[in-house]
């Protein structure tokens, strides 16, 4: 009989935060194919995030920026207090210098346009972790 | 009834391209009850999200960016969303 090289894949786990299920549902799809990858919860504003990610203790966020409640910028201040190790992705259509300087004070990792979305899955590798991210040709735009 | 967005562009099937998410970006702008307006809004915004999933001509590009500007103006203004340009 063959002998069988199991292979452990460390599953890191997604926390989705968009204030429109549609861009959720999509988001969560992209990455329930990636083996590597496992959304744990979904948040539709930035409190609820906060309040999500002290129990979830995601390794990564996908943050909306324009959102009810409590909005990107400001949710990711908190998540820094909260699960400072955890990673966080602005995932938004706003562009601009002025946005990215935002996300820099806001301690954020890093910035994928909504028009871009697949680039989520080789950005998240890449801040993940860096050498399998270069890989795989992975690029994020960085934020901080 | 022809919006502005749609007269701007005179050729028929730039017209056809665009209405898929002009539909629900319209309906979005003209919603006069509070209580569907959050509805409408989301349903823009998904339906231009969708469409920026595939590579669109500039003037589509430029018009779902201006939409997408109105649709957080609304955000902002009917919908008591945090402006996150505010310092």
């Amino acid at each position: 009989m063959p002998a069988v090289l199991a292979q452990t894949v460390r599953r890191r786990l997604v926390l989705l935060v968009d204030d429109n299920t549609a861009v959720r549902t999509l988001v969560r799809k992209l990455f329930a194919v990636e083996a590597d990858f496992e959304v744990v919860g979904e948040a539709e504003n930035g409190r609820e995030a906060v309040e999500k990610a002290v129990n979830l203790k995601p390794d990564l966020v996908i943050l909306d920026l324009a959102m009810p409640v409590m909005n990107g910028f400001e949710a990711a201040r908190e998540l820094r207090k909260v699960v400072p190790d955890t990673k966080i992705i602005l995932f938004t259509v706003e562009e601009g210098s002025e946005v990215e300087r935002m996300a820099r004070e806001a301690s954020i990792d890093a910035i994928v346009l909504k028009g871009q979305t697949p680039e989520l899955i080789s950005g998240a590798r890449s801040l993940l972790d860096p050498e399998e991210g270069e890989r795989n040709g992975g690029e994020l735009r960085n934020a901080s | 009834m022809e919006s502005a967005l749609t007269k701007r562009n005179t050729k028929p099937s730039q017209k056809m391209k665009f209405l898929e998410w002009q539909r629900e970006f319209e309906a979005a702008l003209t919603e006069g009850d509070p209580q569907t307006l959050r509805q409408r809004v989301d349903a823009a915004e998904a339906a231009i999200f969708l469409r920026s999933q595939i590579s669109v001509g500039r003037v589509e590009r430029q018009a779902m960016d201006a939409a997408t500007q109105k649709l957080r103006a609304i955000q902002k203004n009917k919908l008591g969303y945090p402006d996150w340009n505010k310092r």
